[in-house]
């Protein structure tokens, strides 16, 4: 990588500095680059101090990146706050109106009067953003035609009543750099497009898109940070598709109303953060007992109770394993990264309608909300699996048909309200195959195997964890979900220093695919499992499940994983034991 | 959006009686309940409808009443206490053809489920929910619910009501539902008597009818925990024959004023045409799409 920046953007909540980072990482993305955003901000809507960081590359960038390159600080209180994650040499762009600035060992500290240009020269306060934004690119060494093109290209380019505004903002960022003779040396070289359509959005409109080519045309939903999005971005798509999308009065009401639809045959879903997983275990329960499909989004965030709303974790997933009464085995899995956010949709539908059950994804807020360049899904390509349902030809009466027949799969045929004249009742009680209540010990028995047995090959479907690196490792590293990305960077980062690491990236949770990480934890002397969250949850899991002793490395900030951070944690280990 | 109810025209079309919505398995009521006369005149206001078994789902939640599906020749979901109602409204939803009807008891729609009954009442979605009240929890053996009378225990026919109001009867007010739901916003709100049978299949028929949510509160005696038949059948008297069921204020009125008077009326309460929710869904596709259906392919194009 030729290319590798830091940038961070940090001012008051609510003026809009994060506008200034999406716009930034849209637009570099557009030009064929690499990007990677983390947002960092408070629960409230206006106030407190809120940052977006974009780091761009011209190869591949699997984490939020460690020191910064460049900062830019609106006000004191984001200079003080973040002034110390600068790296050595590092840029830090302040306001001089709203910041005094002392000597700062050797960073590279430029005042830029942001808010002084805005009112006395721009005279629109709404185009402040773009001034900050033609501050960036202008010492990024984008041209002025670029800048502009990619300020039409932006959200600012479809308000027409600020265009002219915003384009002299971005004349008065030009010119205020070349005046005062700022050279960073930086060139980025975004006429470099990679050929291939991209896509540029968020782990949230990455799970809604890949829902919709599975073919969810049901959703129901309770606001929620950090998954209301979700539901945000299916109001606005899933009625052009012809679905339903509802905002019900509860999380219970949401995830019983999608059972209820599946009952019927549509693919349905609810997208929540840990508190509404916890008022939906009771409902996750059902569909496990009455083998009705349904994908449940968990976008974690740091708790536990209201916790984090607005930070990320990867802490509900004791919650997603083992939140149940009874013996209830569901499937949970989670995406690795934005792109993947996208196929994990389809995979989730694809397993709920193939096993008949509860599929739990596993996002969380960091993942959720930063955007990142993808390739466009070729969606002629995908594989889209529905339910098993009696053939159409099917003249059994209803007397005859046995929703929960035992077949060698056990799987059964599902007929659907309306379709099939093969009507039942569903029913969370214990039953027979022929759904009538049964409390039998036999019936009990027979159905707990049942319902447990038809997940057992889902460890066999593809894609379901991944080793990395080495095969004979000195260290070997096991993650899960959205950590994949700094997991990776660090383990390639120490492996280009001579030592042998490799990882193992774990996206099936439930049911374990436990071979591979039987034959992982053979293949190495040190194995470390590294999560986000405080208890060590998946490696509590590996042990109980595989009777080993796990080292782990755990974060519960509520940031995300730098590939810094892992990378000194591995040399740690492998220097001092 | 999914597929639509199917009728097959190969069949020759057939009258049906209401044997056909008898399900092979026999209730597990106690005698002489009266969750026996609610189930009959439902099956008889879909034979008199000559649904086809395939067009119905019975959606329930827990308790006596929750069983109800159970009977039924018809599709049906028994989902968890308190419930019924969100399930039944993805149901109607996600498939507008078929004919919904949610049932429950008082505890299961006014204790634990109350939360969902005004909003399924707002969104007006085109169901019908029977509640059978029999003021009391008869699945566990007796306990004062959100309807029994504040005070209860020192009645004699209440058996067991004082295992948990063993010192001054139940201390909690008692819930007027049909005024909550007038209150809400119901288009359709109806009480009935299980020992009246003919009455009450014409209602729960008439709110089968109707467009929007429509309620039948089916005044339901737990022989077993409560016995109230015969006080109820010396309260039950028809509302005036000159009732006016388009007035909304009338009829929540009329639900304080003969709880004093220690009456019951049956019959339609109140009834008015509103929008239902499908019906406003379907200005949200008309607006969406403009003149066709978007493919999945063209939405990812707002990513570009």
């Amino acid at each position: 990588m030729t290319v590798d920046l830091t940038i961070r953007i940090a001012g008051e909540n609510g003026e809009g500095v994060l506008t200034v980072g999406d716009v930034l990482a849209e637009a570099l993305a557009r030009s064929g680059l690499h990007i990677y955003t983390f947002k960092n901000l408070p629960a409230e809507i206006k106030g407190g101090a809120s940052m977006v960081q974009v780091r761009v590359g011209d190869a591949e960038v699997r984490s939020p990146g460690d020191a910064l390159d460049i900062l830019m600080a609106w006000n004191q209180e984001n200079y003080d706050i973040h002034v110390g994650e600068v790296k050595p040499g590092g840029v830090v762009l302040y306001d001089p109106g709203e910041c005094t600035v002392g000597e700062n060992g050797d960073l590279r500290q430029i005042p830029v009067p942001l808010e002084q240009i805005t009112k006395d020269v721009i005279k629109v306060m709404k185009s402040k953003n773009v001034l900050a934004f033609g501050v960036l690119t202008a010492c990024l060494g984008v041209p002025f035609e670029s800048g502009s093109q990619m300020v039409v290209e932006s959200r600012w380019g479809r308000r027409k009543e600020f265009l002219e505004s915003n384009i002299n903002a971005l004349k008065q960022a030009y010119e205020y750099v070349s005046g005062e003779g700022i050279d960073l040396g930086i060139r980025l070289p975004i006429e470099k497009r990679n050929g291939k359509p991209q896509l540029i959005l968020t782990g949230n409109d990455a799970l809604c898109m890949g829902a919709l080519a599975a073919g969810c045309r049901y959703y129901a939903g309770y606001p929620i940070t950090p998954a209301s999005d979700v539901m945000e971005t299916l109001a606005k798509s899933m009625p052009k598709v012809g679905g339903v999308i509802l905002q019900t009065e509860d999380e219970i009401a949401a995830i019983t109303s999608v059972i209820g639809a599946s009952f019927t045959g549509a693919k349905a879903m609810t997208a929540t953060a840990g508190p509404g997983l916890s008022l939906m275990v009771e409902a996750l329960g059902l569909a496990t007992m009455e083998e009705i499909p349904v994908v449940v989004v968990d976008v974690q965030r740091g708790g536990p109770s209201t916790g984090l709303p607005t930070k990320t974790e990867q802490s509900d997933l004791d919650l997603a394993l083992y939140g149940r009464h009874g013996d209830a085995p569901r499937i949970v899995i989670a995406p690795t990264h934005t792109e993947d956010c996208f196929y994990t949709s389809v995979q989730a539908f694809n397993l709920a309608e193939k096993y008949q059950t509860a599929v739990i994804v596993l996002s969380d807020q960091h993942l959720s909300q930063r955007a990142q360049g993808i390739i466009r899904p070729d969606l002629s390509a995908l594989t889209v699996i529905d339910r098993k349902q009696p053939a159409p030809d099917d003249n059994r009466s209803a007397h005859d048909y046995n929703r929960y027949e035992m077949t060698e799969d056990f799987i059964s045929p599902m007929s659907l309200p309306g379709k099939h004249a093969l009507n039942y009742v569903a029913t969370g009680l214990e039953h027979d195959e022929h759904a009538h209540i049964d409390y039998s010990p036999d019936a009990h028995v027979r159905m707990t195997h049942k319902r447990a047995r038809k997940l057992e090959a889902v460890v066999r479907e593809p894609d379901m964890v991944t080793r990395f690196g080495d095969e004979n490792p000195e260290m070997g590293l096991i993650g899960w979900g959205s950590s994949q990305g700094p997991i990776l960077e660090a383990m390639e980062r120490v492996r280009k220093k001579g030592r042998r690491v490799s990882a193992l990236i774990f996206k099936l949770l439930s049911p374990l695919p436990e071979e591979e990480a039987r034959a992982f934890i053979a293949s190495t002397p040190i194995v470390s499992v590294v999560e986000l969250n405080a208890s060590g949850q998946f490696a509590n899991y590996l042990q109980s499940r595989l009777c080993v002793s796990l080292r782990r490395f755990n974060k519960y900030t509520g940031l995300p994983f730098k590939a810094g951070e892992i990378e000194q944690y591995i040399e740690g280990v492998l220097n001092h034991g | 959006m999914v597929e639509a109810a199917t009728t097959s025209a190969a069949q020759p079309p057939v009258q049906r009686t209401i044997k056909d919505y008898r399900s092979e398995v026999k209730p597990t009521w106690c005698p002489g309940c009266g969750d026996f006369g609610v189930l009959s005149a439902l099956q008889r206001a879909f034979a008199a409808r000559n649904l086809a078994p395939k067009d119905i789902v019975v959606v329930s939640g827990i308790g006596c009443s929750g069983r109800l599906p159970e009977f039924v020749n018809a599709y049906g979901l028994h989902v968890v206490h308190g419930r019924a109602l969100p399930t039944a409204l993805g149901v109607k939803t996600a498939n507008p053809e078929l004919t919904v009807v949610a049932v429950g008891g008082d505890g299961d729609g006014f204790a634990i489920g109350g939360g969902h009954v005004p909003h399924a009442v707002r969104r007006n979605v085109d169901i019908t929910y029977i509640v059978m009240d029999n003021q009391v929890y008869g699945l566990t053996k007796g306990q004062p619910s959100p309807t029994t009378p504040t005070g209860m225990a020192a009645l004699k026919r209440s058996t067991s009501m004082p295992k948990m109001a063993p010192y001054e009867g139940v201390l909690e007010g008692q819930l007027n539902m049909l005024a909550m739901v007038l209150v809400y916003g119901a288009t359709f709100v109806a009480r009935t008597f299980s020992s009246q049978a003919t009455e009450m299949a014409d209602l729960i028929g008439q709110g089968l009818d109707h467009p929007g949510f429509s309620f039948v509160q089916a005044m339901s005696p737990c022989p077993t925990f409560y016995n109230t038949y015969d006080p109820w059948k010396e309260a039950f008297v028809a509302l005036p024959e000159d009732w006016d069921i388009t007035d909304r204020v009338a009829a929540i009125s009329k639900t304080m004023t003969e709880n004093v008077e220690g009456i019951f009326h049956s019959g339609v309460f109140y009834k008015t045409r509103l929008p239902t929710l499908m019906e406003k869904l379907e200005g949200v596709y008309a607006k969406a799409q403009g003149e066709k259906m978007a493919t999945v392919d063209t939405l990812l194009d707002q990513f570009a």
